[in-house]
């Protein structure tokens, strides 16, 4: 099994604030936040969790 | 000014238009009340359903008429040169809860057009962003040949 990653996602720009794992990560950076439409940058998420595979 | 036969779009006619689109009127309405509001929209022509971002602020009239989960229709149009093309939808608009968001939820809100959020004259935080679907009820599509030519001046 994949280790999962998880993240709190900020925008800087909205202020909307997510729990998100790699996928979404990934896709909320290739096109932009969710709610407003903003590009974003690494900085707008924090890892929170990582399980290693077992 | 004459008009042409009028012809029905096919699905694939009507998937293409609504993809090359992107923006259209969403109109609502409670109890007699009639509602309408520009919007921009992504479409999966797959799933056939509409991704739109609604944005409102508490005084706002149209946060009335979202809260509940309204019939709607939007009306997607195009003059070009002398064709008019039009897809009117009507279904259901669905709220898509903030932790019911999936990758491809993302990926369709990415093809949307941004709204303007600068016509609110407030900071995006102070607004009220909502996400919604639409899931059809019935898309129908229409196309029809407009003659100018009567209209033209005479020299």
């Amino acid at each position: 099994m994949d280790g999962e990653t998880e993240y709190v996602f900020d925008c800087p720009a909205c202020g909307e604030s997510l729990e998100v794992n790699g996928s979404m990560r990934d896709a909320l950076l290739e096109k932009g936040c969710v709610v407003c439409g903003s590009s974003l940058t690494p900085e707008a998420f924090t890892k929170t969790t990582s399980t290693e595979s077992t | 000014m004459s008009l042409g036969p009028q012809t029905e779009l096919s699905r694939e006619e009507t998937d293409a238009f609504l993809g090359e689109r992107e923006t259209g009127v969403l109109s609502l309405a409670l109890d007699n009340e009639p509602y309408a509001v520009p919007v921009s929209y992504g479409y999966d022509a797959g799933a056939r359903k509409f991704y739109l971002r609604l944005v409102s602020t508490p005084e706002s009239e149209k946060r009335r008429f979202l809260a509940s989960t309204p019939q709607a229709r939007l009306v997607v149009y195009e003059e070009e040169g002398d064709v008019y093309r039009s897809v009117v939808v009507v279904g259901r608009l669905e709220e898509i809860a903030r932790d019911e968001l999936t990758v491809e939820h993302v990926e369709q809100y990415g093809e949307a057009k941004r709204p303007l959020f600068e016509i609110w004259g407030q900071a995006k935080r102070d607004l009220d962003i909502k996400l919604y679907q639409l899931v059809p009820e019935q898309v129908t599509g229409r196309r029809i040949a407009v003659d100018r030519g009567d209209d033209a001046p005479k020299s």
